[in-house]
């Protein structure tokens, strides 16, 4: 199903929970909302499901205006952090509860329920009620209940928040594989940027209600349009330091106290048109080396595969992944080399970024 | 699934446990079954019933031979049975109570057999040349009902006081003695407001009390009041008239127009509902006099009455002294519109504690409002339409003032008078000329035996245990 959403609005009052959001969603996409807590991303979801009604804007399904159409027919399915799954009912009477709606033959019912909750692999725990589930099992439980009826349209919303780290990222391939096999159009709301990298055919980065971004993962990583796409998207997050750009002989300097690289000129050029810019640098574009800026060990942290290092250089503090090898310790004067070719400049008012426009 | 949590299996005594507590409750049941029909088992094998034929007893009743113990025991396998069993009942229980090998469900249970048959025994002692003059088969048999229903009302309650699980065998003396202790204020409350006025209401149903013989000591006279009760001409009337008062105003206003304005006032904006629901409890706040005055108001007799004044007014022939033509209709809705409200405040509130995300995930399922309301709500609700009907069905059985206030039982004799009325007119109105205290308890001590066995059937009904079940299983 093709989902576009056309200047899509909700307003409470004068507080607005989205604001002229426009997507272009394609059959078989597969979407994440991306943004922090109240950003709207949840907002959006519920409009297209049905539950909000747009304050303004249009919501098409296929070419079709489904504002005014009740979620019932809308012919969607719906995963919930919190799983919502009904209380009452056993396995087996919460997968097949759509089918039951649409009235299907008995039959039927029971062999599309049990296939997927085979699919889910809960076939087994057909008699269970969800208070005898675990939270993995009750969101197997929520996504077969969601696909049973073959929606054309699938919508999560921060399905795996619920669940711990180590069945998130198992639940987390699980999904993104389902999603390939059955080709649904799915739209995938979460705050955790790595859900949003992995999974995501396009990523849409909301904040504030507002749109920020609409892009492949690569393309948002690589190319980030604002600071806060920069600063959002990636973990450990970018590097950000105020530097002034300009052009010295035949290359471009990024300078600020106690520090001066080299930036390549295609990227130091754009930069330099304005007088004072950000400049923005992921933690694995930066390596402790032999010269380079000089700065003194702040805080190390353990991550097992690298060490997180962070290095004090003239009052800026800049993340560093480190090779744990080098045994650094709090305290110890180390250079900094900056891998150029990866950096980003922002202007500081706008926060839109001086490279991309 | 990996492994399942220990907590699954402690909740619950062993299946060893379990059963050797419910062998030993097998001679409560014993006891309980032999008060009951051991009247007619001596009738059939005597010819002639013997009640309380103690030694002293015997003595004086010609029908009896006295002679040796084991004479007396031939003929009188009453006196001596039942207190026997009721001491090895208590010794039992002790004994199993020491060994940990009983909940305090069977424990209680049997304590309680236990003390009742001591009561019957003193009974028997203390009182055996009345009760001995009005033996008969309906006495004993009485006997054994009340035996069965403090039972019944000791599991119950021990039931809820579940002061520890029969998995740990021994517990500490420190450990009884911190769960009695915490227990204690609750347990002191009901001992006060609730055991204490049962067993006077029981003891005054037994006596002769009334303002009429007042300066003279009072009589024990068994089971008299409720043999009175049961033959009064008018009994199958009252007790009709109770289902019938009970069963319309739950029915259509304590819990379905309660949950008809639950169901309404969830599915309008917040604000309006709530006001709508303010303005549904100010029957409730209204003095119940202020409020039964506005009622007569509208019904009054004709040409007055506000009701009548209305159909006036549209040129209406019909002007009916209302009361008189439809004392129920009036009953019923004047008690209702009470005691809706409570259904109503409870409805909602457990309605708008259902999580948002399974109405909305019912909507995207494909369900209508009404679908919704059938399939998720409704069976939500159940927990708080238990405790609704419960509640509301005892408290309905022994609220009489509206009706007193409202037509004073009539119009004519007994139309809607209700038991609980009945009770009240007899022992604390000069109803018929005297105060009859211990008839009047007689009624009240009756409704409270069916009140708690209600209680007891809804909760199996309603299969309370499963409500209140934990979920088990945490880890995938």
């Amino acid at each position: 199903m093709k989902v576009e959403l056309e200047n899509l609005s909700k307003r409470w009052g004068n507080v607005y929970g989205a604001r002229g959001v426009d997507l272009d969603i394609k059959d078989g996409e597969f979407v994440v909302f991306l943004g922090p807590s109240g950003c709207g991303k949840t907002t959006t979801l519920l409009m297209v499901a049905g539950i909000y009604k747009p304050s303004e804007g249009l919501i098409h399904f296929d070419g079709q205006v489904v504002n005014t159409v009740a979620p019932k027919d809308r012919n969607i399915g719906m995963v919930f952090q919190s799983y919502a799954l009904y209380p009452h009912m056993d396995v087996f009477h919460n997968i097949s509860y759509p089918l039951k709606l649409q009235k299907a033959p008995k039959a039927e019912m029971e062999e599309r329920t049990q296939r997927v909750a085979d699919m889910m692999g809960i076939g087994h725990l057909m008699e269970r009620k969800p208070a005898m589930l675990s939270g993995g099992q009750q969101q197997r439980v929520a996504l077969g209940r969601a696909l049973v009826k073959e929606p054309g349209l699938l919508l999560f919303d921060e399905p795996l928040s619920n669940l711990d780290a180590r069945l998130r990222l198992s639940m987390r391939s699980e999904i993104k594989r389902l999603q390939l096999e059955l080709g649904i159009t799915s739209i995938y709301v979460t705050h955790d940027q790595v859900e949003a990298m992995t999974m995501a055919d396009r990523i849409a980065v909301m904040k504030d209600g507002q749109l920020q971004a609409f892009a492949t993962p690569e393309e948002l990583y690589d190319r980030p349009r604002t600071m806060f796409i920069g600063g959002f998207v990636g973990n450990p997050p970018m590097n950000f330091a105020e530097v002034a750009v300009s052009r010295r002989n035949d290359s471009f300097h990024a300078r600020r106290e106690g520090l001066d690289v080299v930036v390549p000129s295609d990227r130091g050029e754009k930069a330099s048109a304005s007088d004072k810019g950000i400049m923005g640098i992921r933690p694995e574009d930066v390596t402790i080396a032999d010269e380079g800026v000089s700065g003194e060990v702040f805080v190390v942290e353990p991550l097992g595969r690298d060490h997180l290092v962070t290095v004090d250089i003239a009052g800026i503090y800049v993340h560093v992944l480190a090779d744990p090898a080098l045994g650094l310790h709090i305290g110890d004067k180390v250079k900094v080399n900056f891998n150029t070719s990866k950096v980003q400049f922002f202007n500081p008012e706008t926060e839109q970024s001086l490279l991309w426009a | 699934m990996s492994s399942t949590t220990p907590s699954m299996t402690a909740v619950l005594p062993s299946k060893k446990t379990r059963l050797s507590g419910h062998i030993l409750a097998i001679p409560g049941a014993v006891v309980a079954l032999i008060s009951f029909f051991l009247p007619w088992l001596d009738y059939v094998a005597n010819g002639t019933v013997f009640l309380s034929l103690t030694g002293r007893e015997a003595a004086s009743s010609p029908a009896i031979t006295t002679g040796s113990g084991a004479e007396l025991f031939r003929a009188t396998p009453t006196a001596y049975l039942v207190p026997l069993l009721g001491l090895v009942v208590l010794a039992l229980t002790a004994l199993a109570f020491w060994r940990g090998y009983v909940t305090e469900w069977d424990g209680f249970a049997l304590i309680s057999l236990g003390i009742v048959t001591l009561i019957f025994v003193w009974l028997q002692f203390t009182n055996a040349q009345e009760l001995a003059d009005k033996a008969n088969t309906a006495v004993q048999s009485g006997y054994g009902l009340i035996g069965v229903y403090l039972a019944l009302l000791a599991t119950i309650i021990g039931g809820s006081l579940h002061v520890r699980t029969a998995t740990e065998r021994k517990p500490s003396l420190r450990g009884l003695l911190s769960a009695w202790g915490f227990m204690s204020p609750g347990m002191l409350l009901i001992l006060v407001f609730f055991i204490i006025p049962v067993i006077i209401t029981l003891v005054l149903s037994l006596t002769d009390l009334a303002s009429s013989n007042f300066s003279e000591p009072w009589h024990f006279v068994g089971l008299d009041n409720y043999k009175r009760m049961f033959s009064d001409t008018f009994f199958p009337k009252i007790l009709g008239n109770t289902f019938r008062y009970v069963i319309l105003t739950l029915g259509f206003f304590n819990v379905g127009l309660a949950l008809v304005l639950a169901l309404l006032t969830t599915h309008i904006s917040r604000r309006a509902g709530f006001i709508f629901r303010i303005l549904w409890l100010l029957p409730r706040i209204t003095p119940s006099v202020v409020y039964i005055v506005m009622w007569r108001r509208f019904v009054q007799v004709p040409p007055h009455g506000i009701i009548n004044q209305f159909i006036g007014w549209f040129g209406g022939e019909y002007q009916p002294y209302w009361l008189n033509e439809a004392p129920w209709l009036f009953v019923v809705m004047v008690n209702g519109f009470v005691g809706a409200s409570f259904g109503m405040i409870i409805f909602s509130s457990a309605i708008e504690a259902i999580p948002k995300d399974v109405m909305t995930a019912a909507k995207v399922d494909g369900a209508s409002a009404l679908q919704i309301i059938r399939d998720i709500t409704l069976p939500l609700l159940k927990w708080p339409l238990l405790f609704v009907t419960t509640y509301q069905t005892l408290s309905l059985l022994v609220s009489f003032e509206y009706i007193l206030l409202l037509t004073g039982g009539g119009p004519g004799l007994y139309t809607t008078e209700v038991w609980s009325l009945t009770a009240y007119n007899r022992a604390l109105a000069t109803y018929f000329g005297s105060n009859q205290w211990g008839y009047g308890a007689a009624w009240m001590f009756v409704l409270v035996v069916i009140g708690a066995t209600l209680a007891t059937i809804y909760l199996r009904v309603f299969r309370f245990d499963d409500l209140v079940a934990e979920p088990k299983i945490d880890v995938l």
